[in-house]
């Protein structure tokens, strides 16, 4: 009996390390796109502000992913010869939107509202990294718990430590 | 440790690591896309919420809604502040309708009937075929002279669609256009018209009155308009000035009975006789404002010969009496326990000449009649009634029958041997979006949109004795594949050609109704005031929910000849007393109401308000009459009348006489979705059908019954553990008297 306890203890404790090893280190921190998008050649090299494309950030809580009108505005004429945009165009052509694949995600039960933190003058860098150096979009912040409120002190946001705050 | 256990410990930890590891890969959300829009809605910006007013239509009070909408999706749905009718309320039956649209039992598509009739089994078509079969058919009718043999029923409209539906029939060739509803206290209009001269529920001014005595009415919950008098009773209690008192005459006790200071369980039947008792007394005390016409009809009606017969006190009927008379203002209302009987109409008329007696009509705080509906309120036709169609189809008098809304498979008894005379119809079709029960003998279904996707405009009935037109506005996209029910009767217009196609041009519903509105305002000068043109108008109005005037005080006299109408006798009860020993009230439930509400399972999971109980049908019976019954709670009944017999668990409930039982209306549906079916019993199929010959409503209040033990089936779920305290003294009580004392000492 006092062994199958013990069985059962190193299993479990097995079973957690195995589920954080996945979480930490398999888990892809940069998955490849439907198109091989440069953030790195559109914010770096032609510094186009993030808000010309991620139009809702400061009116809403999700910043907005681009249509595809946004992309064809410029792209029926520029780069119009290179085959990743022909790939954009033929996705205009068939009138569907361009299936990204989420890079940065939040639990349901976590509120985080774009509006505020864009309105209160946080860098997007703060929480996206050098996007501008990125040629495909990388997650560099854990985006846990105390990695919120580890800025939410340091820039002493009001109620910042308010359970209410994010979990409403 | 030995070699033979620490390879157990090494296999023990890598099966764990790699069960964990996996488990990690797969609760991952399966690569979450982001799908961005194609060319960006001008109006939506992702996650910040639009509001659009509009009206519910899940009862007929007509309250304003403000329904929230994100990304084209409604998701919340709440009262419209501004709205005169529910000002900001809006109760659970409002509060359900997302559940109305995103049904998964909704109908999706236009259905051809496969199986034999009221299989529900269906094959799903087109539009086009649809719209093709249906004008087929009417069009043969019309080629052999039989165009009379076309039926419309549907629940009780107005405004626009009720024109664009009448307009049809009449294009058709056909006078055989009716409203049906379990609730349209036909009754009441009746006798509101004998005795006001207009057939419609005027507007009661529980805000403002004093002393309130309703006469079965449960306002708060079910009755006629219930928010808003929810809303006037709240700030009656609880308003400016003295608090008002209510007393609360029926022999159950509903929420409104139980939120009363007086509760008169009068004998089933009887409660007109008490009001005429009330009347006489206050007459023959001198008190009366206005009795000139009613001495000599009310001196039958002493109180102490009612007394016996209503099982009222004689002091309590005199102290009633006088109290209604001497507090200003004061009103009495006719609800259910004097309008749901037989003679129902005699019954409202002795309370309408009990307010002329004692000088409420027409006084704030009294009954104020509603004498403008803008010509577009809900017409009640008191000829037309379910009696007339059964037979009419009997006598094969109806070749094609359309139904919308109405549900009177669901809602009247047996004994009416509706589904029979449905049988000899040889074409039936539906525009219901639901499969509810009469929508199941339906040849052919072309599924109308729900409220929240359609467009339409509403003149509340009973108003606020002050003009009021709602629109309603879709404020989602199409779920599914359903039309606007104006268009369907603009297309089948088109597709049956000849005159109907004649009569009815406009291109859709949306300009129909658009035009409608502009002959309301060019005929409405207090419309056009203070806007820039009819435009103007209409977006100010779309915005606001719709448009409101002023309060007209209208005036009206209880004429004489009422009198007439008055039977002066208890109402009957089928089935003899020593078979049958029980009075039997089916009364409408908060949440479901005449059975609509029984396919949202928000609605079945809230608690009814009095009982607790949730997902189920039960009797109410005094805890004294199931202890001589030998009942305990839970146990299962058979519930039997002269007509039929239904099962249902016994509720102890001491609020209600001991000589009757009460079921509520709404389950037993055999059709009408998965929440539905199946579930409860209606206690409506053991009714006798006695239909009023005036009014032509249906007695609710009509049979005796007898309780005998029935087979263990059913379970009673509740939320309430018990209904006493045990001694521990939970709710502090506090005596009216006392509490004043209590007032004047902290100030």
């Amino acid at each position: 009996m006092k062994k199958l306890i013990l069985y059962a203890v190193v299993g479990g404790i097995a079973f957690v390390i195995g589920y954080f090893v996945n979480d930490q280190f398999f888990s892809d921190r940069a998955p490849v796109q439907p198109i091989n998008f440069s953030h790195k050649i559109h914010a770096g090299d032609n510094q186009i502000p993030c808000q010309y494309c991620h139009i809702y950030a400061e009116r809403s809580r999700v910043s907005g992913v681009p249509n595809v009108k946004r992309c064809m505005g410029c792209h029926q004429i520029i780069k119009t010869d290179s085959p990743e945009i022909q790939k954009v165009a033929s996705y205009w052509d068939k009138k569907e939107p361009i299936p990204w694949v989420k890079v940065y995600n939040l639990p349901d039960h976590v509120y985080f509202p774009h509006k505020r933190h864009v309105r209160a003058g946080v860098d997007c860098k703060n929480c996206h990294g050098d996007v501008a150096s990125m040629a495909r979009i990388e997650k560099v912040s854990s985006l846990q718990m105390g990695w919120c409120l580890s800025c939410h002190t340091k820039r002493e946001v009001k109620n910042g430590h308010d359970c209410w705050t994010c979990h409403k | 440790m030995k070699r033979r256990d620490f390879l157990k410990f090494i296999g023990i930890g890598g099966v764990g690591a790699g069960a964990g590891f996996v488990l990690g890969k797969v609760s991952k959300p399966p690569g979450a896309k982001l799908i961005p829009y194609l060319i960006p809605p001008e109006d939506i910006i992702p996650g910040v919420a639009t509001w659009y007013a509009s009206v519910c239509t899940l009862c007929g009070a007509g309250c304003g809604t403000l329904v929230r909408v994100m990304e084209g999706r409604a998701k919340k749905v709440e009262g419209n502040p501004g709205h005169p009718i529910n000002r900001g309320g809006l109760c659970a039956l409002g509060q359900s309708s997302v559940q109305a649209l995103y049904n998964p039992d909704r109908i999706t598509k236009p259905l051809k009937r496969k199986g034999p009739r009221g299989s529900g089994e269906y094959a799903e078509i087109t539009w086009d075929e649809a719209l093709k079969t249906l004008a087929a058919n009417l069009i043969e009718l019309k080629s052999k002279n039989e165009s009379e043999k076309f039926h419309l029923l549907t629940s009780p409209l107005g405004g626009t669609i009720d024109r664009l539906a009448g307009e049809f029939v009449s294009a058709f060739g056909s006078s055989n256009y009716s409203h049906y509803g379990l609730f349209q206290r036909k009754n009441l209009a009746f006798a509101n018209l004998s005795t006001m001269g207009t057939a419609s529920i005027p507007h009661y001014d529980i805000e403002n009155t004093k002393y309130l005595l309703s006469f079965g009415a449960d306002f708060s919950s079910t009755w006629v308009s219930p928010v808003n008098y929810s809303n006037g009773y709240g700030k009656m209690r609880q308003g400016t000035g003295e608090r008002g008192k209510l007393v609360q005459v029926e022999p159950r006790l509903s929420l409104t009975g139980a939120n009363a200071d007086e509760w008169v369980p009068a004998k089933p039947g009887t409660e007109a006789l008490l009001a005429l008792a009330i009347a006489n007394t206050i007459v023959e005390k001198g008190l009366a404002r206005d009795a000139s016409a009613w001495r000599g009809v009310l001196s039958r009606y002493k109180a102490k010969d009612m007394a016996s017969i209503c099982d009222v006190p004689v002091e309590r009927i005199e102290a009633m009496a006088v109290e209604f008379a001497r507090t200003r203002p004061s009103l009495a209302i006719a609800g259910d326990s004097v309008s749901s009987y037989e003679n129902g109409i005699s019954g409202a008329i002795a309370v309408n000449i009990l307010n002329q007696v004692a000088g409420n009509i027409g006084v704030i705080g009294g009954v104020m009649p509603n004498g403008d509906d803008l010509g577009n309120g809900k017409k009640i036709d008191f000829g037309r009634k379910i009696s007339t169609l059964i037979s009419a189809a009997n006598a094969d008098k109806i070749k094609t029958l359309i139904v919308y809304g109405a549900n009177p498979v669901f809602t009247t008894p047996k004994a009416a041997r509706l589904e029979e005379a449905l049988s000899k119809v040889p074409f039936i079709a539906s525009f219901s979006s639901f499969m509810d029960e009469t929508t199941a003998h339906a040849d052919i279904i072309l599924p109308a949109h729900t409220s929240l996707e359609d467009w339409g405009d509403d003149f509340p009935d009973p108003g606020v004795a002050a003009p009021v037109a709602s629109i309603i506005q879709p404020v989602v996209s199409p779920v599914f594949e359903t039309k606007s029910l104006g268009d369907i009767f603009i297309e089948l217009a088109r597709a049956v050609g000849g005159n109907v196609a004649g009569k009815i041009t406009a291109p859709n519903f949306a300009e129909y109704l658009k035009a409608s509105w502009k002959g309301l305002y060019s005929r409405n000068r207090e419309m056009a005031a203070g806007t820039l043109g009819f435009e103007d108008f209409w977006n100010k109005a779309l915005q606001r929910g719709g448009w409101w005037g002023p309060s007209r005080k209208m005036t009206a006299t209880v004429s004489a000849r009422a009198g007439e109408h008055l039977t002066g006798a208890p109402a009957r009860f089928e089935g003899e007393e020593a078979q049958y020993p029980f009075y039997l009230i089916p009364y409408a439930q908060t949440a479901y109401m005449d059975g609509r509400g029984a396919n949202l399972p928000w609605l079945q999971e809230l608690p009814d308000p009095m009982t607790s109980v949730v997902w189920g049908t039960w009797v109410e019976i005094n805890p004294k009459t199931a202890a001589s019954l030998g009942l305990k709670e839970g146990d299962m009944v058979n519930i039997e009348s002269p007509f039929g017999k239904i099962s249902a668990p016994v509720y102890l409930y001491p609020g209600i006489r001991p000589d009757t039982v009460a079921v509520p209306i709404g389950q037993g549906h055999s059709h009408y979705g998965r929440y539905a079916k199946g579930r409860g019993a209606n206690p409506i199929e053991i009714l006798p059908y006695k239909e009023d010959p005036l009014s032509g409503e249906a007695a609710l209040n009509s049979t005796r019954v007898r309780i005998t033990r029935g087979a263990t089936g059913e379970r009673l779920v509740k939320m309430e553990g018990s209904t006493k305290e045990f001694g521990r003294g939970i709710v502090q009580t506090v005596s009216p008297s006392e509490f004043k004392r209590m007032k004047k000492e902290v100030v």
